[in-house]
């Protein structure tokens, strides 16, 4: 954000947190403090040692002291110095010269970090053919449609989120396709990877602490949005709010962040501001193979794992592994999509280029009406909002399944799996996991056969539009498939998911084909019924 | 947008709607294909094809141009056949705003989609204050003016409190409810066991049968509601067990009357040229047995209903069918169970 921004939206955040929390009323306002010292002290409680976290528990201590005796208007100042504390945290220094430094920088960072491994490949480099990193990231779909749309009004990104890697994807892949910088909140942990730092910072992350539960920290990262997409910033969320442990592709969305679109549509139109349109584009990441695929499967699948929300210890903390990562798609020479779905508008409806909504005839539509009462004035009206809110997030499902590119990673595991799970007669699916079931192995024949007839299948649904298919997954048979796919579990994850043996296929870690078989589910194609 | 209520369709239920809002003190405008029901119905304040000479609200008006019964209307409700909405819906569109509100009030599923009604409208239109209208509302019964109570769904309180402001009054009670798919399931899926009931009726069966032939059936189209998504309490409210108890009982109701027709024998050509109104359960049982068989879920009098109406069984086989099913449990919370 602009300087000359960051002061007056630090003070629009910090005045509208305090006054939502305390227009309700005395016990509202005392609950929000209580509420937010609990929480904090229970953070603080697990916190590693540092000065930080001293001065932290002292604040926090004093503030207890001070509402022991205080008014109303004591706990407003409390809350007033928390909510401050919590904005000035997340308020990033995204400064628009250092963001295009630091688009310039990743292509040229990620090369010197593969560099760093391989001399040979140091001085293959270094020559005219050398990895150009525009080839292995696509962007494709409606991207002329969105880029359209820049100057009409504020645009929100909605992408899938697969890996800690999307963000500098995203930074690099949107930057090079020709879009304005994106700001978007990214977790804390991120910006402790020293790798990585110097591109969450500069590519227009801001700070978010998954760490801190008080609903009064949501509301002021809610705020933060909201204002920055007043101010003209155009922002990137996650509607799915975290990497997606199974590989499933997100199908329930966290609509808080999202509805921030529609508030500050809101408080544009009653700003009279000259664009006052915010326009949210869905955007599917599809990746041959993600970094930390085997972590964020293993997590899903422990019971204890389906709750822990912050992994600090996956494949993203160990630069090796990121280094073996890229080197492996590098050299599989694979393709990382990120696919562009059609605008919508803040209530889900379809945009055309010029920023009109439209309804499903093709009829424009005045969208300021979704916003008046009776009287013709534009009210507020939270459930009919958050229902608002509630459609757009639908469409945006939709349209991920749609923009989903099935590349051969996927289509492999996935006919391979269902294949291999209905010669089963168990049909519990974490012991065939564990044990792997009574068959170990199956015919390249007959896996090249089922794979064949899975993409038979893809095709109509890429007809009917319903997913997209890599040119690899179009063209290829089932047996060039297979290899392909093989090639690709074989070059990056530790065991294999699949690996060949003369002319058999054996499944070694069933976790991982598990994972990148739910790329495809939701699709109707499974011939069991397997949901975890 | 305006107090002023418009209905779309001047068939017995929309004509009352009609009555009722006017009733209740809004300008109604009903909105009708016949001309001449048109005039009848501002000159003499009546509809005499389907409600006789009752005397209409005199605040209620007719026309056949679309756009002057749906421009600036505070709420429109679509009361027309299944099988018409998405026509009727996709020119209505053209005049329909954002800041309106559209209530269903017909029963049924769209044949070829088996969508709802509020989906067809949200389908067709702008609007998204969508919702529906269902309960034990028969038609002759509130326009004799005795108490009857319906539910309005939405998952927009706006278009609940539209419901309950344009339509509620001395003799109608509107409650809400939020779970807008459960009511509009409930609401049409109760016909198909109606049609059953009548048949039983037909039969010269008492009330034991009728009993134990609402409360299974209660049970079966719960069953599949829930499979939809729908939460199981809405089949036990007004839409679900409210209106099954009337149309399962009462010869004023159309789909009763298919059931009694097929029990006399007759073609079902002939009874739907003897009702004279679109009877909702004939369509939607074939669209009942379709999701019930697509989604895994067991529903005998459903499927029993569905062969007497193409003629593939005659009632008494289908009674014997059903008596003879393997014993189960009455209460079984799984509700995709064989039953």
């Amino acid at each position: 954000m602009r300087r000359e921004d960051q002061e007056r939206a630090l003070e629009e955040v910090i005045s509208r947190t305090v006054h939502n929390a305390s227009e309700r009323g005395s016990r509202a306002l005392e609950a929000a403090v209580a509420d937010t010292l609990y929480y904090e002290q229970q953070r603080l409680k697990t916190a590693k040692p540092s000065k930080r976290r001293d001065k932290e528990r002292s604040r926090y201590s004093s503030y207890k002291s001070r509402l022991l005796r205080g008014s109303d208007h004591q706990r407003k100042m409390v809350l007033r110095e928390m909510v401050d504390s919590f904005a000035r945290e997340i308020l990033g220094n995204f400064d628009p010269r250092v963001h295009a430094l630091a688009t310039r920088a990743v292509p040229f960072g990620l090369k010197t970090l593969l560099n760093a491994t391989s001399p040979r490949q140091l001085v293959a480099w270094r020559g005219p053919g050398g990895v150009n990193l525009e080839e292995h990231v696509v962007v494709d779909g409606e991207l002329e449609h969105a880029l359209a749309l820049r100057d009409r009004g504020t645009l929100i990104l909605a992408p899938t989120h697969s890996s800690n890697l999307d963000s500098i994807v995203l930074g690099y892949g949107l930057h090079e396709a020709g879009f304005p910088p994106l700001l978007y909140g990214a977790g804390l942990n991120l910006f402790d990877n020293p790798l990585m730092s110097f591109f969450m910072q500069n590519l227009g992350a801001y700070k978010v602490d998954r760490r801190k539960k008080a609903p009064i920290y949501k509301q002021v990262l809610k705020e933060y949005a909201t204002v920055s997409l007043e101010l003209g910033y155009h922002n990137l969320f996650f509607p799915g709010g975290t990497r997606s442990r199974s590989n499933l592709i997100e199908q329930k969305l966290k609509l808080g962040l999202l509805g921030t679109g529609l508030s500050a549509y809101q408080n544009r139109l009653r700003a009279k501001h000259p664009r006052p349109k915010v326009f949210v584009v869905p955007l599917v990441l599809s990746y041959e193979l993600v970094l930390e695929g085997k972590t964020l499967i293993d997590d899903h699948l422990r019971d204890v794992g389906r709750s822990r929300y912050i992994i600090t210890d996956d494949e993203f903390a160990s630069a090796k592994r990121i280094y073996q990562f890229m080197r492996g798609l590098l050299e599989l020479d694979t393709k990382i999509y990120l696919t562009l779905m059609p605008p919508r508008d803040p209530f889900g409806n379809p945009v055309d280029r010029e920023g009109n909504s439209l309804d499903s005839r093709g009829r424009r539509i005045d969208i300021e009406r979704y916003l008046m009462n009776s009287k013709g004035e534009l009210s507020r009206d939270n459930n009919r909002d958050q229902e608002y809110t509630r459609e757009l997030g639908h469409e945006i499902s939709r349209a991920y399944l749609q923009g989903n590119t099935v590349l051969p990673t996927h289509a492999v595991a996935f006919a391979v799996f269902e294949h291999l799970r209905g010669l089963e007669s168990d049909p519990d699916l974490y012991r065939w996991l564990r044990t792997g079931g009574q068959t170990e192995s199956i015919s390249l024949g007959e896996a090249s056969r089922v794979v064949d007839e899975l993409v038979n299948r893809l095709k109509e649904l890429e007809s009917q539009g319903k997913v997209r298919l890599s040119t690899r997954v179009r063209e290829c048979n089932g047996q060039d498939l297979l290899m392909s796919a093989l090639k690709g579990f074989g070059t990056y994850h530790d065991t294999p998911a699949l690996e060949r043996r003369g002319d058999r296929i054996y499944h070694h870690d069933r976790n991982l084909l598990y994972y990148y078989r739910n790329r495809l589910v939701h699709y109707g194609l499974e011939r069991v019924e397997t949901a975890v | 947008m305006s107090d002023r209520v418009c209905v779309l369709g001047g068939g017995s239920w929309g004509t009352i709607l009609a009555h009722l809002a006017g009733l209740a003190g809004s300008e109604t405008v009903l909105w009708m294909r016949n001309e001449e029901r048109v005039a009848e119905l501002n000159e003499h304040h009546t509809n005499e094809r389907y409600l006789g000479q009752t005397q209409l609200s005199e605040l209620v008006r007719g026309t056949t141009e679309l756009e002057e019964a749906v421009s600036g209307a505070g709420l429109v409700i679509f009361c027309v056949p299944s099988s018409a909405t998405r026509a009727i819906a996709g020119r209505a569109g053209e005049f329909l705003t954002g800041d309106q509100v559209c209530l269903s009030a017909t029963k049924g599923l769209e044949p070829e989609t088996y969508h709802r009604m509020s989906q067809v409208i949200i389908q067709e239109t702008c609007v998204k204050k969508v919702g529906a209208i269902s309960g034990p509302n028969l038609a002759k019964e509130i326009v004799a003016g005795q108490p009857s109570a319906t539910v309005v769904a939405s998952r927009y309180t706006e278009a609940i409190r539209a419901g309950a402001t344009f339509l509620h009054g001395d003799t109608f009670r509107v409650y809400g409810n939020t779970d807008l798919k459960g009511v509009e399931l409930a609401g049409a899926l109760k016909n198909v066991i109606a049609i059953a009931s009548g048949c039983v009726t037909g039969l010269g069966f008492g009330m034991n049968v009728r009993a134990a032939l609402v409360t299974r059936g209660l049970a079966e189209i719960q069953r599949l509601g829930v499979k939809l998504g729908s939460d199981p309490l809405t089949f036990m409210g007004l839409a679900g067990i409210g209106d099954l108890l009337v149309t399962c009982g009462s010869e004023l109701s159309r789909n009763f009357r298919v059931g009694l027709g097929i029990a006399a024998g007759k073609s079902l050509d002939t009874i739907c040229e003897e009702l004279g109104e679109v009877a909702e359960g004939i369509n939607t049982t074939r669209v009942a047995n379709s999701l019930a068989k697509a989604e895994g879920v067991t529903m005998p009098i459903a499927e029993g209903v569905g062969l007497m109406l193409s003629g593939e069984a005659t009632p008494q086989e289908v009674l014997q069918d059903l008596m003879t099913r393997a014993a189960r449990y009455e209460i079984d919370f799984d509700y995709s169970a064989e039953v």
